[in-house]
């Protein structure tokens, strides 16, 4: 059988390829990702181990649990005094112990103009440390010039400072939060081996510079080398004894292993969201796999039916075809394997070469192979078995008929599953919009799941009426080549309507998606159009810097300033959000959606929809655990939009649980009658000499930024939906192809009677274009649809209002209409150059 | 000849109904036929006589509506399908008129097809002896559209053969053949039951194929209304001239 079914498979593969190409594609979307996310894996475990290559014992602060998960580059608290570091060097095994100084701020480039963008300075971020001048412990290597052995002499990695502008000797501007400092390049340095720092900026300076600009002489962890012979763990368990509590130490493998299971723990969501894009394209393959299989059965009726005739059972089909699917499935997910492999490496050198090599080195991982195969024979088998249990029932009858003929099989039990299955999805959605259920999400997206299979199922008999209906204005339009190509959509409504179904999917995804985020541009516009504040106050990289709110708050025509900060606190155990307002200035600054207003806030705190559905209400008492402190405060108000902080309290109350604050927006309300365009530039200037990463906009910037960075993610999107709607275009062209091959006779005839080769082109592209605008009207319909019944599921998350995104629904349709011509483009040329004769003579 | 017969086939009785009600169509209508082992048998009659569906109700791929019918001992008409199946798999070989190869496989593999799929071996002397008899010796590597019409009959002829079923059923297999290769196709089954003692059951509605065979049946609506032995095609013809046709 297993030869028969690859014997098969070889002797007509052209029937197979677009299969083939639809299975390919959807696993090349999962192979690349893979092959990228282990290469950026590999590049960031190799990072991590050169980081802690020298250091034997790392001494750091214990991990608590409300840290930020996944920022490896943020500098942790001050915590060991310089006893502790004495402390450290005193223990038996310890060689060598240096306190490190992480110092936050940026190198600016040399020739930096502040310039309001929000970009600026942006990208990986600047590590500044103190230099111990020991490679071991520095990680670096002097490779040019000096260290810095005097204050105000800084050392830059070699890759950053030629991209920054800089050379030895030149002035090194450095942003903190205290302002602006100038220090000497001495020297340049290579970190590691191979400086692969996947981008970002390595500076050294003195430990009195760095512990003036990071204000604390204290250091945020000591790194140790140990005595020779000396057993790392053993070190690490003794310096244990000596360090404040809450510190930890350990050894640097074990600190390089810990940071790069964290990275990948992130990498994994991106495989997760990869996943969901590839099997959204092999779910809109499997139709294509589904029709080509289905016609293959048709055309090989007689062979089925000799075969059952001299003794093969129904069961030995059916394996056989399921076979002929694996064939396929293997070869197919074999070239979209090695196709996502090359779509990666092409990837990796074109970052490489736009922005520094960030990948380690690009292999195929073993994970690209098991899921490459997995996807690709599942959506393979499973499309193929409805038509292979079809097979199995042949009988061997068929055998002696005159040519092969599919028995119509009506579309009732088809359209009670469709109609059971629509009706059960509308329920769904129904539910979760209107009634009070507690996730309605989940309601409305499964709701839209089991709906988009149903509306398949019922597209047949959809468009059987509509062929109909369209028959008289087609013969109207195009004559003769109308009413063949109605007729011929008419005649095989499975076919056409599981063709135009694929279709649908991609383009109700798209319309699903523009629908959303157009949706989340008119929030974001709304919000920011409502708000009171002049300018919103930004930092490009990390804090705001109190001494900036400090010189907005003094200069001329300012009103006021009101903060916002964020941070994570524990309640009752779990990890929440903490935001931290200034209660007296934040109404009048900004239009937020809370009850009563935060003004009422007296000390207490508010609480957002996911703590009101744990049962808490207005003036129960909620005990906060912070970094600093545990407080019990009453609950004095509602924030009533979720998905921002959990928990508000005011500035006194967040610096007492949180330690110092970071500040990550400000707003500046203007005294009135001052314009902003005045105030803009004065305000600016200020800033710009100590403060270059503060950036001030105003709200229509911001909207407008955030409108821009909503289009980047709907592109991205859009992207990735590319590959199922590329598949969906080559499934109009597979079912138009095979039905030719199968029309063979007909269109011979057609042709013998007179019809000339241009109306045969044209009645195939018709149909072409009636399915395409047919499955894109229907994905638009269910897509939009879909899109709103999601933004008022989400309305609590703050969607108020619903945009339908008319402008991309005109784009679709257009596309729609060339990929209706250009999917008709071979099968047209195909079917008119048959040759009349030869096609009379076909045998079907 | 011998005093005992073995029958190859039989059957009692035989009904076949098509459709229901008005539009009912009975196409046997309760017949009795013996297929005598190592006879070649033809049944011939006028279209719609019923030859076909007395065929296919006999070689199993059709079910009587009431009636039995055996392969050798075996009653078939109360068997479920599988079984049904495998006796047609290990007992019976068939030539169609047309379409009897696969056309993804050479011809060698198309004849050893029913071997294959049962699993057993293939006799190479016995393989080798068909084909010298059938002329295929150079044609084992081509493909089912690379032969012609007659080549294509006698790989389905060395198929039916190779297996040595206990019976072939052949429905018209030189109604597609232009007189010469036809009368070689079936000069081909005539030796393969003088010489191997093959059982073979044709229908045909051409008086010089049923010349070959040894014993006609006449079929006329759903009865066996004669029955001939020795024939020639020219009594052949003038009793289907009695018969009206």
């Amino acid at each position: 059988m297993f030869r028969l079914a690859v014997k098969s498979v070889k002797h007509n593969p052209k029937r197979l390829i677009l299969s083939a190409v639809a299975v390919a594609l959807g696993v090349a979307l999962a192979s690349a990702t893979f092959t990228l996310t282990n290469a950026l894996s590999g590049g960031f475990h190799q990072l991590f181990d050169e980081i802690y290559a020298g250091t034997d014992v790392i001494v750091e602060p214990a991990p608590t649990e409300t840290d930020e998960d996944g920022d490896q580059f943020a500098a942790p608290d001050a915590v060991f005094t310089h006893d502790d570091l004495a402390a450290v060097r005193a223990v038996d095994g310890v060689a060598r112990a240096e306190g490190t100084i992480q110092v936050m701020g940026a190198v600016l480039p040399k020739d930096f103009e502040p310039t309001g963008d929000l970009m600026a300075g942006g990208g990986a971020p600047s590590q500044l440390f103190n230099w111990a001048g020991e490679p071991k412990l520095d990680q670096a290597t002097l490779v040019e010039g000096q260290g810095p052995e005097s204050d105000g002499q800084i050392v830059l990695d070699l890759d950053s400072a030629p991209r920054l502008g800089y050379e030895i000797g030149d002035r090194v501007a450095v942003a903190t939060d205290t302002g602006v400092t100038e220090l000497e390049l001495v020297g340049l340095v290579r970190f590691g081996e191979t400086n692969s720092l996947q981008g970002a900026t390595l500076g050294y300076m003195t430990e009195a510079d760095a512990a003036t600009l990071a204000g604390s002489e204290d250091f945020q962890t000591i790194s140790v080398v140990t005595a020779e012979g000396a057993d790392s763990e053993q070190v690490a368990e003794a310096i244990s004894e000596v360090i404040p509590e809450d510190t930890r130490a350990l050894t640097g493998e074990a600190k390089a292993a810990e940071q790069a299971e964290q990275l990948d723990d992130i990498l994994q969501y991106v495989d997760i969201f990869a996943i969901a894009f590839a099997l959204i394209a092999l779910f809109v393959g499997s139709y294509i796999i589904v029709n080509t299989f289905r016609i293959i059965v048709t055309q090989r009726t007689r062979e089925f039916g000799l075969l059952r005739a001299i003794g093969v059972s129904g069961r030995q089909l059916r394996t056989m075809i399921l076979l002929e699917a694996l064939v396929v499935a293997v070869v197919a997910s074999t070239v979209g394997i090695l196709l996502g492999y090359l779509g990666a490496l092409g990837l990796s050198a074109l970052v490489e070469a736009l922005s520094g090599n960030i990948f380690g080195t690009v292999t195929l991982p073993l994970d690209a192979l098991l899921w490459g195969y997995t996807l690709g024979a599942l959506v393979t088998l499973v499309a193929a078995l409805m038509p292979a249990i079809h097979a199995s029932t042949i009988s061997p009858m068929e055998a002696l008929r005159e040519s092969a003929t599919e028995s119509k099989k009506p579309l009732r039990l088809r359209n009670i599953v469709g109609g059971a299955l629509t009706l059960l999805g509308v329920l769904a959605i129904v539910v979760g919009l209107y009634m009070d259920v507690a996730k309605p999400y989940v309601f409305v997206g499964a709701g839209a799941m089991v709906l988009v299979i149903g509306v398949t199922l019922l597209a047949a008999q959809v468009l059987v009426p509509l062929a109909y209906g369209l028959k008289a204005f087609l013969t109207r339009v195009f004559r003769v080549d109308g009413k063949l190509a109605a007729n011929n959509i008419r005649r095989e409504p499975r076919r056409s309507a599981n063709t135009a179904a694929a279709l649908m999917i991609g383009v109700m995804l798209l319309a699903l998606v523009s629908t959303f985020t157009e949706s989340l541009k008119s929030v974001v516009t709304d919000q920011f159009a409502t708000t009171e504040a002049d300018f919103f106050v930004l930092s490009t990289q990390g804090a705001i810097p109190d001494g900036a709110l400090e010189l907005l708050r003094e200069q001329d025509g300012v009103d006021f300033v009101t903060e916002v900060a964020t941070g994570n606190v524990l309640l009752d155990g779990q990890k929440r959000a903490l935001g931290v307002i200034d209660p007296e200035t934040a109404d009048a600054a900004f239009d937020s959606n809370n009850e009563p207003d935060f003004d009422a806030m007296d000390g207490g705190v508010f609480i957002d929809p996911t703590i009101q559905e744990l049962g808490v209400v207005v003036g129960d008492e909620l005990t906060i655990e912070g970094p600093e402190a545990t407080l019990t405060l009453p609950v004095t108000g509602l924030y009533l939009n979720e998905g921002d902080a959990a928990l508000w309290v005011d500035l006194a109350t967040g610096e007492e649980l949180l330690g110092e604050l970071d500040y990550i927006q400000a707003m500046v309300v203007l005294d009135d009658g001052i314009d902003p365009a005045d105030a803009e530039e004065q305000l600016t200037s200020a800033l710009a000499a100590d403060f270059p990463l503060v950036v001030l906009s105003s709200p229509d910037q911001l909207a407008q930024f955030a409108n821009q960075f909503i289009d980047l993610l709907l592109g991205v999107i859009s992207a990735m939906l590319g590959a199922a709607l590329i598949i969906a275009v080559l499934g109009v062209a597979n079912t138009l192809l095979l039905s030719v091959t199968e029309r063979t006779r007909e269109i011979g005839l057609l042709r013998a009677v007179g019809v000339r080769r241009r109306s045969v082109r044209r009645m195939i592209r018709i149909e072409s274009l009636v399915m395409a605008i047919f499955g894109t009207i229907l994905g638009m319909i269910l897509g939009v649809g879909l899109g709103v019944a999601l933004v008022k599921a989400l309305a609590e998350f703050g969607f108020s209002s619903v945009a339908i995104p008319w402008a991309w629904l005109g784009i679709y349709m257009v596309l729609a209409i060339i990929a209706g011509v250009v999917a008709a483009m071979s099968p047209a040329r195909r079917a008119a150059k048959l040759d009349i004769l030869q096609a009379i003579a076909f045998d079907g | 000849m011998t005093t005992t017969v073995t029958l190859a086939a039989s059957m009692r009785g035989g009904t076949k109904d098509y459709g229901t009600g008005d539009a009912a169509v009975r196409a046997l209508d309760g017949i009795d036929v013996d297929i005598a082992a190592a006879e070649f048998t033809a049944i011939m009659g006028p279209s719609g006589s019923g030859k076909s569906t007395l065929l296919h109700t006999l070689a199993g791929l059709d079910r009587l509506t009431a009636g039995d019918s055996w392969i050798g001992e075996q009653q078939i008409s109360s068997l479920s399908e599988d079984k049904i199946t495998q006796v047609r798999r290990d007992k019976i070989g068939f030539v169609f008129q047309a379409f009897n190869l696969i056309p993804s496989l050479s011809a060698k593999e198309n004849i050893t097809l029913p071997l294959d799929i049962s699993g057993r071996e293939v006799d190479p002397a016995w393989f080798d002896e068909i084909i010298g008899i059938l002329g295929l010796a150079d044609r084992l590597t081509h493909l089912p559209a690379e032969l012609s019409g007659g080549q294509q009959q006698r790989v389905a002829v060395a198929r039916a053969l190779v297996a040595r079923p206990e019976l072939i059923f052949a429905d018209e297999p030189s109604g597609n053949l232009d007189s010469r290769s036809g009368a070689e196709l079936l000069g081909f089954m005539r030796r393969a039951v003088k010489e191997f003692g093959q059982t073979i059951a044709m229908v045909t509605h051409d008086p010089s194929a049923a010349s070959y065979s040894d014993r006609v049946l006449f079929l006329a609506d759903g009865r066996i209304v004669d029955e001939m032995r020795e024939p020639t095609a020219d009594r052949v013809l003038d009793r289907m001239k009695q018969m009206g046709h």
